[in-house]
Formats: C-alpha cells, structure tokens, sequence
C-alpha cells in the first residue's frame, strides 16, 4: 500500500508526467466524445496540429520571456502586425517572398526587442511594456491597412477592384507534405520548438535565461548580462510573432489588421497548462508542446461534437485550472 | 461600382459652409469602415460640405461623449451609428432638441427623439437568403450554419430569418457552429463539419469572411468544388470580390446606408419637409451571373 502510494509520488512528482496527465485527460475526453469516429481520423490530428500552430509559435516565445520570469501581451497584436506587413509586401506591393518573409521577420523582432529594451534598459515592468507594444503594433497594423483587410482585391484610385493573384508563397506554406501527412504551417511551429529546446537546454544563453528568471541579482552578480539575456528573449518572441503572422496570412490568404486579438491570452494559457510557472526561472519548451496540443486537442473536440459557445468556454476554463492544480499537487 | 448616383445630392448656397458630424461606434470591422468610406465619398461631391468623424472604439461611454463633443461645438447635423440604444438615446435627444438635426444609422435608439432612422433588416436577409439557397438547391440537401457572435443581434435575426426561410424546405441544417463573425474561427468550425459530414451541400455563414473561411477549409481537403458557399455582407473588397472570383455562390448585401445619410442630410439641411421618420435600406444579392451589372435588388 505505501509502496503503492511512494510509487505514484514518485512518478507524479515528474513535471512531465504531471503535464501529460492533462493530455491524456483531454484525449480520453475524445475517446469518449469521438463525434461518430471523427476523433478516430488520422485528419482530425492532423488538421488539430494545423490549426494550433499559430498559437503555438507565440506560445514559444510565451515560454522563452515566462522563463526570464517576464511576459509578453504584446504577440496577438505582434502577430497582426505582421500579417498586413507580409500581405502589403506580397499582394499589394508584388515583392518577392524572401524579402516580404525578411522584412516581415525584421519588424517583429524590432517590436519584440523594443519592448525588451524598455524593460531592461528602463526598468519598465514587463507587464506595462509589453502592454505598450500591445497597443502600438495593432494601432500600426490599423493604420497600414487602412483598417481594411489586405487582400488580393486591390483599390485603385477611382474606387474600383482589382485582383491579383495568390503569390505561391501562400499556397507553398499553406500546403500539406510528406504524403499529404502534416501542414507546412506545423512543421515551422515544431522548428521553432526546435529552436528553443536547444537553446534552452543546449546553450549557455539558455542557462542564462533560467538564471535572470530565478534570481536576477544573483545572476547579475555572477557575471551574466541580464540586460542582454531580457532582449533576446522579447526579440526571440517577437520573431516567433512574426512568423506566426506570415503563417495566419497565408491561411486566410489575407492580411486582416483584427487578427491575433486576444491570442496573448491562449498563448499564456497553453504555457501555464505545461507547468512553466509564471514566476519564472523553471519550466521548459517541451512541456509547452503538451500544453499547445492539449489546448488544440479540446478546441478540436469541443468543435468536432459542435458544443455551444456557452458550454465552450466554461469547459475550457475548468481545464485550464484543473491543469495548474493538478501541477500544483506534489505527491500523490 | 456604386458611381451609378453620381447626380449631384444637392448644393449649398454659394459660400456657405456646414459641417456634418459622424460618430461611429467601432471602426474594428470592415463593413464600418466602409460605412465611413461611403459617408466621406458622398460628401465629396457638395462643395462646402465637411464631415467630422469620431470613432468611439465600441465604447458606449465614449460614443456618448463624442456626441455630447459635437453638440458643443456646434455641428449643423449630426450622423450617429449607435452601439447601443439605451445609453445613447439621451445625448442623441438633446442635440435634437437642441435643434440640431440627428441622423441614426444602423441601430435605433429609444423613443422619437430624433430626425430620421436609416437601416436595413438583418432579418429580411435572412428569410432571402433562406429562401434563395432553397431554390438554389432544389428544396433538398444538407447545410452547414456559421453564426455570427450569437449574443448580438445581427447574428440572432440572420439565424433566424435564414430558419424562416427554409422552413418547409426539404433542407436539413446538419451542423452549426458559432464563428462570433471571425475568419480563421470559421475555417476551424468548417474543418470540423468537413470531418463529421461527408455529404455537405451549402454553407450558410452570417458575412462574407466566414463564407470564405468555410471556404478556404473545404478547399484544403479537396471539397471546395462539391459544395456552395453562401455569405452576407456584400462589401466590394470581401464578398463581392468572392463571388467574382468564382469562390462564393452568393453574397447578400447589408447596406451601410453611407450614401443614404449624405442624400437625407442635404434634404434636412436644405429644409425639406415631409421626409420619412424611418428609411428601410433596399439589399441587393450578388452571383456570379449578376455581380457585372452590379447585383439585384432582393423583393
């Protein structure tokens, strides 16, 4: 009987199991609740894995600036940014895609290390500066566009439309590969998960991270340079914004200045479900995939049972607080 | 593509000056914006004419305040696109009063405290666009709905006015979904109806981004060609852009009743009596056989 009990403390008391246990909660949800077999359908995960890469993608830059015990409620707006940006350059203006991807890429940084330099530099509170950024960006998307969507229907000067075609950067990134297997738009969001495991798991950078987030004084004391370590993790997120925007683009074939609003809010929600704690300095990439599938997987399977909006968002609430109890719970 | 009234709306007497005052409660969605675009166009054309516009961010508080801002100063007429009645229906009483004539665009306020309503009938768009997709498909065949944000009205009088106009139709609503008016959220919903249903006939959605959301989702799974889109909305760079490119069947028009407003004000401003307390916007459905000559007006 202890030895029962000293067996589940023990396995219980691994982060990682504890965030998969969340996963596993939601997936038995599907099993049950599988909509006639739709749950059983290679193309439901698939087509899940799709359409939670966006915020995924923010979810890891979430994670990086969680870890340096920071936040950043500047992505969904970030993210709108970038989508006009990229749309603009692609559809209106018929720049090549690399320079558009470039130039796209550029300003989210600029944004993300903007905001990082005004926490490091001027000592602003995370909170208040990304709250800022959060602001202008969207102010910014709103005023390039016109307050408009940017698509392939361009007005000209005496009022009427006139229509470009797609250029095949959207159609090469909203596209399926390997055997019509998984979206282009995933893989990035798993390259940039990618890149973050090995920067915080491989590099010194990545040590650092952790160390500003857990004690700053004392990491500033040894010698590394938090000041540095805050602007590569908000540059690093405004980057993932960035590349979060091209690929919303891409799928709505349009750059629309609204989208990402309140996306800061899922993105923080599916690092939280992963068990990287808000008071930053612990937590890992890893266990923010969990929460970004485990999220994905209960949109998907409150969607594919076509639950009310009502039911929806108390359902989604309960979980995202059983979650973090859950994380909170030691020993069994 | 509206230039067919480029007839005069009327002129000021020579030299003289007036300025119209706009609030609109939200310029976050495309179809206000357009509202505002149509406003700012018509006006163009009466020398003397100038038009201020406010945007009150979907702040009630604040719209109510801009209002109270232009009474202040002393605007000649005043065009309101309320976000809400109640609160509104003082501010928009007392400039009225006041002897200023208001314009109430869209949504109504309380009571008749005011010169003239201009909108059009969400619901009546939505009996036609029932009953269109029922001819359209033989009286039988299987739909997906994508509401709107079913706690505003618009969604609520689309969804039932379409229920309406099915109504003894053979045609059977086999998912439904709310998509609260967004595109990629459309996009997840169709996914989903896709994944479930391998029969669909039409997709019903409440504007014209969500139609193409459904649209785009069907596309990625190879079904784009088995199945109708239908939106609402109409706007030349959204659903009349769509239905010219061959991607939605049909999009109804809502007006934004911006030109509407200009024509009435020059009638107010040049003292005409006997105008209507409440002008019904006509909507107009756009198909590909018709978006050339600029659609057809819905009876």
């Amino acid at each position: 009987m202890t030895k029962a009990r000293d067996f589940f403390g023990l396995v219980f008391s691994k982060p990682w199991v504890r965030a998969l246990s969340a996963l596993v909660f939601v997936a038995l949800l599907g099993i049950i609740f599988n909509a006639e077999g739709t749950f059983f359908k290679w193309s439901t995960h698939r087509d899940m894995l799709r359409q939670v890469s966006v915020y995924g993608m923010l979810a890891c830059g979430m994670t990086l600036v969680i870890i340096t015990s920071g936040i950043d409620l500047s992505v969904g707006s970030v993210l709108g940014l970038s989508a006009v940006l990229f749309s603009i350059a692609t559809l209106h203006l018929a720049w090549p895609a690399w320079l558009a991807i470039a130039v796209t890429l550029l300003a989210g940084i600029a944004c993300g290390t903007l905001s990082g330099a005004m926490i490091a530099r001027f000592r602003m509170q995370p909170f208040v500066a990304t709250l800022a950024m959060m602001v202008f960006a969207r102010g910014a998307a709103k005023y390039l566009s016109g307050g408009q969507k940017v698509s392939t229907a361009v007005a000209q000067a005496d009022g009427t439309y006139k229509y470009v075609d797609l250029p095949r950067i959207f159609s090469l990134i909203d596209h399926r590969i390997l055997g019509d297997n998984i979206a282009v738009v995933a893989l990035i969001f798993l390259g940039c998960v990618l890149l973050c495991w090995l920067l915080l798991a491989k590099l010194r950078w990545g040590r650092y991270l952790y160390a500003t987030g857990g004690n700053e004084e004392a990491a500033r004391l040894s010698g590394i340079p938090t000041g540095a370590v805050k602007l590569l993790a908000y540059g690093l997120s405004g980057m993932f914004c960035a590349l979060a925007g091209i690929c919303q683009a891409v799928q709505e074939q349009q750059g629309d200045p609204e989208a990402g609003t309140s996306y800061e809010l899922t993105a923080i929600a599916m690092v939280v479900i992963g068990g990287t704690s808000l008071s930053g300095g612990r937590g890992g990439i890893l266990f923010t995939l969990l929460g970004v599938v485990t999220i994905g997987y209960l949109e998907k399977i409150l969607s594919i049972n076509a639950v009310g909006e009502a039911s929806r968002l108390m359902l989604t609430g309960i979980i995202i607080v059983a979650a973090v109890l859950f994380q909170k719970t030691k020993k069994a | 593509m509206f230039a067919a009234g480029t007839a005069a709306f009327g002129t000021l007497p020579a030299g003289k000056k007036m300025v119209i005052g706009m609030s609109q409660c939200n310029l976050g969605e495309p179809w206000r914006v357009q509202m505002n675009a149509d406003i700012k166009k018509a006006a163009q054309k009466v020398p003397g004419l100038d038009v201020v516009f406010k945007d009150a961010q979907n702040d009630t508080l604040k719209q109510r305040a801009q209002v109270e801002e232009f009474i202040n100063s002393g605007v000649d007429l005043l065009i309101v696109s309320p976000k809400e009645a109640a609160p509104l229906t003082p501010p928009i009483a007392e400039a009225y009063k006041k002897g200023i004539p208001v314009i109430v665009l869209d949504r109504k306020v309380l009571g008749n405290d005011y010169t003239m309503f201009i909108g059009a009938d969400n619901k009546r768009i939505g009996l036609a666009a029932g009953r269109w997709i029922a001819k359209r498909l033989g009286g039988k065949g299987k739909i997906v709905e994508l509401k709107g944000l079913m706690t505003s009205t618009p969604g609520q009088d689309r969804n039932s006015g379409f229920r309406q106009g099915i109504k003894g139709s053979g045609l059977q609503v086999a998912f439904e979904a709310d998509m609260k008016w967004l595109e990629p959220d459309a996009r997840k919903e169709m996914e989903s109806a896709l994944a479930v249903h391998s029969d669909v006939d039409l997709v019903y959605a409440h504007n014209d981004p969500g139609a193409h959301g459904a649209y785009l989702a069907a596309k990625a799974v190879g079904r784009e060609k088995n199945i109708m889109f239908v939106g609402i909305d109409g706007l030349p760079q959204e659903g009349q852009a769509y239905v010219k490119q061959g991607l939605l069947e049909a999009s109804f028009e809502y007006p934004t009743g911006g030109k509407e407003a200009v024509e009435n004000a020059m009638k107010i401003l040049g003292g005409k009596k006997g105008l209507p307390k409440e002008l019904k916007l006509e909507s107009r459905v756009f198909t590909k056989a018709n978006i050339d000559k600029g659609g057809e007006l819905l009876k």
